[in-house]
C-alpha cells in the first residue's frame, strides 16, 4: 500500500512537471525541431528549392527545420503522410501544383483543401525545350512543321503531371497535335532529348548549361516577362499564346493546426523569402521568389485548382 | 589532362578534403553492409552535412559513400548470405558458399580486392574516356534499352542451376511481381483486387530482402536442431582460416581478362541511366560463368563469381559518375543527390561542367580514385571485427539480422507497407527455396520487369513500327547477342549434363 502511494505520488509529480513544461510550450511554439515533408527525392527540383528555404525559415522561427524526403507514387506518399501528421505545427508540407493533378487523375485521395496554407514561396516558369537534333530554331518553325505533321512530333512527359499539362496547353492554344511519350522525371527526359529520342519536352531554366553548350534549344518560356538570366528566350505571350505556366511551390500544414501556430509560421516565412541569400539560391534554380501570405495563397490555390480541373477535363485525363 | 588529374589528387590529399572523403567511405561501408540500408539512403543522411562544407569536400564525402557502399555490401553477402545492398546480389551466390566451406576471410578479401581493382580500372575509363563513353548513353533510346533488357533476360538461362525449367518459372514469377500494383506509365491499377495494400505494389528492396534474408535464415534455423546442429547451417564455429592478401591478389590477376570484362560490363551498365548496380552485378556474374573454363563450379564457392560481381559493381560507380560529369544528367538516385548538392552550391552542371569547373571535376575524379585506398584501409581495420560474426550463435544472430532487415525496410519509405511486403516475400522466398527454385533468375526478373515494360511502351508510343527493334543497329546487335547467349547457355547446359552422365557410374 505504501509502495503504491509512493508510485502515485511519483506519477503525480511527473504529471505536474510535464504540465509545467507543456503550458509555456503551448504559448511558445516552436520549442522543438520542425519537420518539413518534401514529397520527392533529395536532389530534385523541389528539394533544391526547399532546402535553402528551410535554412532561412529556421533563422526566423528559432528552431531547426529538418527536411524529410518522403518520395514515391508521384509525390502522393508524402502527401498522405503530411495529411495524417499531427496538426501541431511540427510537420510542414512542401507542395506544388501536382497536388491538384494527382487528385483529379485519381492517383490520390489527398486534396489541397486537406491542408491549411501558410505561404507561397517560389514559382518556376516552365520552358518549352527542343532537342538540338530537331531542325527548329524558333517557335515559328516548330509550329509550321507541326501543322504539316500532326501527331508526329514527340513530347516526353510525366503523364498526368505538370510536364504533360504544360505542352498540352500549348497544343490547344496553337491548335497543334503532339505525340506524348511517357518519361517520368526530368532526368530521363533530358537524356532522351539529348539523344534525339524525343523532339520536345517541358523543362526549366536549370537546364541552361546544356543550352549554352548547344545540346538543347529553349523555344519559349511560360512566364509573364522574359527572364533576365535568359533574355533571348521569348515568352509564350509574345508568341500570341495566352499561357503563363509556373510550377508554384509553397508550404502548408495539416488541417486543424491552431491559428497562433500558423501565424508564427507565416511570419517566419514572410521574413525568410526576403533574405538575399534565398533570392540568390532561387536564381540558381531558374526560379523566382513568389511570396503570397496565407490568405492570398488560399485564394491562389482555389484558383489554380479550378484551372487544373478544367485543363484535366479538356485533356480527358479527369477521373474525379 | 594528366597534370589536371595530378593537381586534383594533390588538392584532395589535403586534410580538409581527405577527412570528409574518409568519413564518407566509412559511413558508406557501414551503410552498405547493413541489409535494407541502401547507398541512396546513406548518401541522403550525409547530404545535410555537406551544405556547410566547401562544395568539393561535400562531393568527396558523397563519392566516398558511393564507393564504400558498393563494397560494403559484400560483407553481409559472404557472412550471412544476404545481400547488404542490391548492388552485391551476385556476390552472395559464391561468397556465401565459400565462407561456409570454411574460408570466410578468403571470400571477403577476394571481394574487397576485386572491388579495388575493378574500381581503379573503372577510374582509368572515367578520367580518360568520359566524353566518348558518356555519348553511348545518348545513343540508347527506348528500343536499345528494351533489347538490352531482353539480352539480360536471356542470361537467365545461364543463371538457372540444375533445372532450366525451374529457372524460367522463377524468372516469370519475378516479372509477374513487377506487374502487380499501379502500372508505371498510366498508373492503372493491376491485379490489386481493390486492396490498398496490393495497390501500393511490391517495391524492389523489401522483396529482395524478404526473399533472401528470410529464405536464408529460416532454412538455417531449421537445421539447428538436426544432429550435427550448429556447425553445418551457420558459419559459427568455423575457425578463421589463415589467408594471405598476396594469394588473393594472385587469384584475381590469374585471369586478367575476366577482371577486365567484369569491369567493362559494370561500366557500361553504370553509364546507362536507371539500370543500376544490381543488374551489373548479376550480368557480370553471368558473363564470368559463360567465359569460365569451369562453369560448373559456379554457385559452389567459385572465386571467379565473387571477383566478377564485385569488380563490376564498383566499376558501375565510375560509369554513373560519367553521365553526371559529361551532361549533368544523374544516372541513378545517388548521383541525383550529388547533382542536387552541386546545384545548391551554385555549380552549373551540364556539358560544360568539366571545362568550366576543372578544379571540382578533377577533384571528383581524385576523390573517386582516393576512395579506394581509403576503403581498403577501412576494411583492413573492420574485417577482424566483422569476421567475428562467424562466432556468434545462430540463435542470437538470426533475430538481430531479421530486426535490422525490418528496420531497413521501414526506413526505406517510412511506411509499414514495406515491412508487410518484406514479410510476405519472406514466406514466398522460403517456399521457393524449399521447392528447389533458384532465386537469382527471380531477382533478375524483378530488376528488369518495370524497365522492360516502360521501354517497350515508350518505343511504341514514339513510333509504332515494330521493325525498329531490329533495324536500329545497336538494338539489333543486342537482340542478336541475346539469341547467341541463349544458344551458348543451352550448349553449356547440355555439355554439363552429358559429362555428369558420363561420370556417374551405373549401379
Amino acid at each position: 500500500m505504501a509502495r503504491m502511494s509512493v508510485k502515485m505520488a511519483g506519477a503525480a509529480a511527473l504529471i505536474s512537471v510535464l504540465g509545467a513544461l507543456s503550458a509555456p510550450a503551448m504559448a511558445q511554439y516552436p520549442d522543438r525541431p520542425v519537420k518539413m515533408i518534401v514529397p520527392w527525392a533529395a536532389g530534385g527540383d523541389t528539394d533544391n528549392i526547399f532546402r535553402p528555404f528551410a535554412v532561412e525559415l529556421q533563422k526566423h522561427i528559432g528552431q531547426p527545420v529538418v527536411i524529410a524526403n518522403v518520395g514515391g507514387a508521384s509525390g502522393t506518399t508524402g502527401a498522405r503522410e503530411a495529411k495524417a501528421a499531427a496538426a501541431d505545427g511540427y510537420t510542414l508540407y512542401a507542395v506544388h501544383d501536382y497536388i491538384h493533378l494527382t487528385f483529379y487523375a485519381g492517383i490520390s485521395d489527398v486534396k489541397y483543401s486537406d491542408f491549411e496554407p501558410i505561404c507561397l514561396v517560389a514559382a518556376t516558369p516552365s520552358v518549352l525545350t527542343a532537342s538540338s537534333k530537331t531542325p527548329w530554331k524558333n517557335w515559328a518553325e516548330l509550329a509550321e512543321d507541326a501543322k504539316k505533321r500532326p501527331g508526329e512530333i514527340t513530347v516526353g512527359a510525366t503523364l498526368g503531371s505538370t510536364s504533360h499539362i504544360f505542352p498540352a496547353m500549348i497544343e490547344k492554344a496553337a491548335n497543334l497535335k503532339f505525340k506524348f511519350v511517357s518519361y517520368d522525371g526530368l532526368a530521363p527526359r533530358m537524356n532522351a532529348l539529348l539523344g534525339g529520342h524525343i523532339n520536345l519536352t517541358d523543362s526549366n531554366l536549370t537546364q541552361k548549361g546544356k543550352v549554352e553548350a548547344g545540346l538543347l534549344r529553349y523555344i519559349a518560356i511560360a512566364s509573364e516577362k522574359r527572364d533576365p538570366e535568359s533574355p533571348d528566350v521569348p515568352t509564350l505571350k509574345e508568341l500570341g499564346m495566352n499561357i503563363v505556366y509556373e510550377v508554384a511551390r509553397g508550404v502548408m500544414v495539416p488541417k486543424g493546426t491552431p491559428a497562433p501556430v500558423r501565424a508564427k509560421l507565416e511570419e517566419g516565412c514572410a521574413k525568410a523569402v526576403k533574405e538575399p541569400s534565398f533570392a540568390q539560391a532561387m536564381k540558381l534554380q531558374g526560379t523566382r521568389v513568389a511570396y503570397l501570405n496565407a490568405t492570398d495563397y488560399a485564394k491562389f490555390l482555389a484558383k489554380i485548382d479550378g484551372e487544373n480541373k478544367v485543363v484535366m477535363t479538356d485533356l480527358g485525363l479527369i477521373k474525379k | 589532362m594528366l597534370d589536371l588529374l595530378w593537381s586534383g589528387l594533390v588538392n584532395v590529399a589535403q586534410w580538409k578534403y581527405l577527412l570528409p572523403l574518409f568519413a564518407g567511405t566509412f559511413i558508406g561501408v557501414i551503410g552498405g553492409s547493413l541489409p535494407g540500408v541502401t547507398i541512396t539512403m546513406t548518401v541522403i543522411v550525409v547530404l545535410p552535412f555537406t551544405y556547410g562544407l566547401d562544395p568539393l569536400a561535400g562531393l568527396a564525402a558523397m563519392t566516398g559513400v558511393y564507393v564504400g557502399g558498393s563494397t560494403g555490401g559484400l560483407i553481409a553477402c559472404c557472412l550471412l548470405g544476404i545481400p547488404g545492398s542490391p548492388a552485391s546480389i551476385a556476390t552472395t551466390f559464391d561468397g556465401f558458399p565459400m565462407a561456409r566451406n570454411g574460408e570466410p576471410g578468403r571470400a571477403i578479401w577476394l571481394g574487397v580486392w576485386a572491388s579495388v581493382w575493378g574500381g581503379l580500372l573503372g577510374a582509368l575509363f572515367l578520367v580518360f574516356l568520359t566524353g566518348p563513353l558518356a555519348a553511348i548513353a545518348l545513343e540508347f533510346g527506348p528500343w536499345e534499352y528494351f533489347s538490352l533488357f531482353v539480352l539480360a533476360m536471356a542470361m537467365v538461362a545461364g543463371l538457372a542451376e540444375a533445372s532450366l525449367l525451374k529457372g524460367l518459372i522463377s524468372t516469370a514469377i519475378g516479372l509477374l511481381i513487377t506487374v502487380i500494383g499501379h502500372d508505371p506509365i498510366g498508373s492503372v491499377p493491376r491485379f490489386t483486387f481493390g486492396s490498398g495494400f496490393i495497390g501500393g505494389g511490391f517495391p524492389f528492396l523489401p522483396v529482395l530482402i524478404g526473399i533472401f534474408a528470410f529464405a536464408q535464415i529460416m532454412t538455417d534455423l531449421e537445421k539447428l536442431n538436426l544432429p550435427g546442429g550448429q556447425a553445418t547451417p551457420s558459419l559459427a564455429g568455423i575457425k578463421l582460416e589463415r589467408f594471405s592478401h598476396l594469394k588473393v591478389n594472385l587469384e584475381i590477376f590469374r585471369q586478367p581478362f575476366q577482371l577486365a570484362w567484369a569491369t567493362i560490363v559494370g561500366l557500361i551498365i553504370g553509364i546507362l541511366p536507371a539500370i543500376g548496380g544490381s543488374a551489373s552485378s548479376v550480368m557480370a556474374y553471368d558473363q564470368a560463368k559463360k567465359f569460365s573454363k569451369t562453369p560448373e563450379r559456379f554457385g559452389k564457392g567459385h572465386p571467379e563469381g565473387i571477383i566478377a560481381s564485385e569488380a563490376s559493381n564498383n566499376a558501375n560507380v565510375s560509369g554513373s559518375l560519367m553521365t553526371i560529369m559529361a551532361f549533368g544528367i544523374p544516372g541513378d538516385a545517388v548521383t541525383a543527390v550529388m547533382l542536387g548538392a552541386m546545384t545548391i552550391h551554385g555549380i552549373q552542371s551540364g556539358p560544360l561542367f568539366i571545362s568550366q569547373n576543372p578544379d571540382i571535376a578533377y577533384g571528383i575524379y581524385a576523390a573517386y580514385i582516393l576512395a579506394h585506398p581509403c576503403m581498403l584501409l577501412i576494411c583492413l581495420a573492420l574485417m577482424p571485427l566483422m569476421l567475428r560474426v562467424t562466432s556468434v550463435r545462430m540463435a542470437v544472430l538470426a533475430p538481430v539480422v531479421l530486426v535490422l532487415c525490418i528496420v531497413g525496410a521501414y526506413a526505406l519509405n517510412n511506411t509499414m507497407q514495406s515491412v508487410y511486403v518484406l514479410l510476405l516475400f519472406g514466406v514466398v522466398g522460403y517456399g521457393l527455396v524449399k521447392l528447389g527454385f533458384p532465386l537469382a533468375p527471380l531477382i533478375l526478373g524483378l530488376i528488369l520487369g518495370d524497365q522492360i515494360e516502360i521501354n517497350l511502351v515508350r518505343a511504341i508510343m514514339t513510333d509504332a513500327n515494330p521493325w525498329l527493334f531490329l533495324t536500329r543497329p545497336i538494338s539489333g546487335g543486342l537482340l542478336l547477342a541475346a539469341a547467341g547467349s541463349v544458344a551458348l547457355a543451352v550448349w553449356q547446359h547440355l555439355r554439363h549434363q552429358n559429362r555428369v552422365a558420363e561420370e556417374t557410374p551405373d549401379f
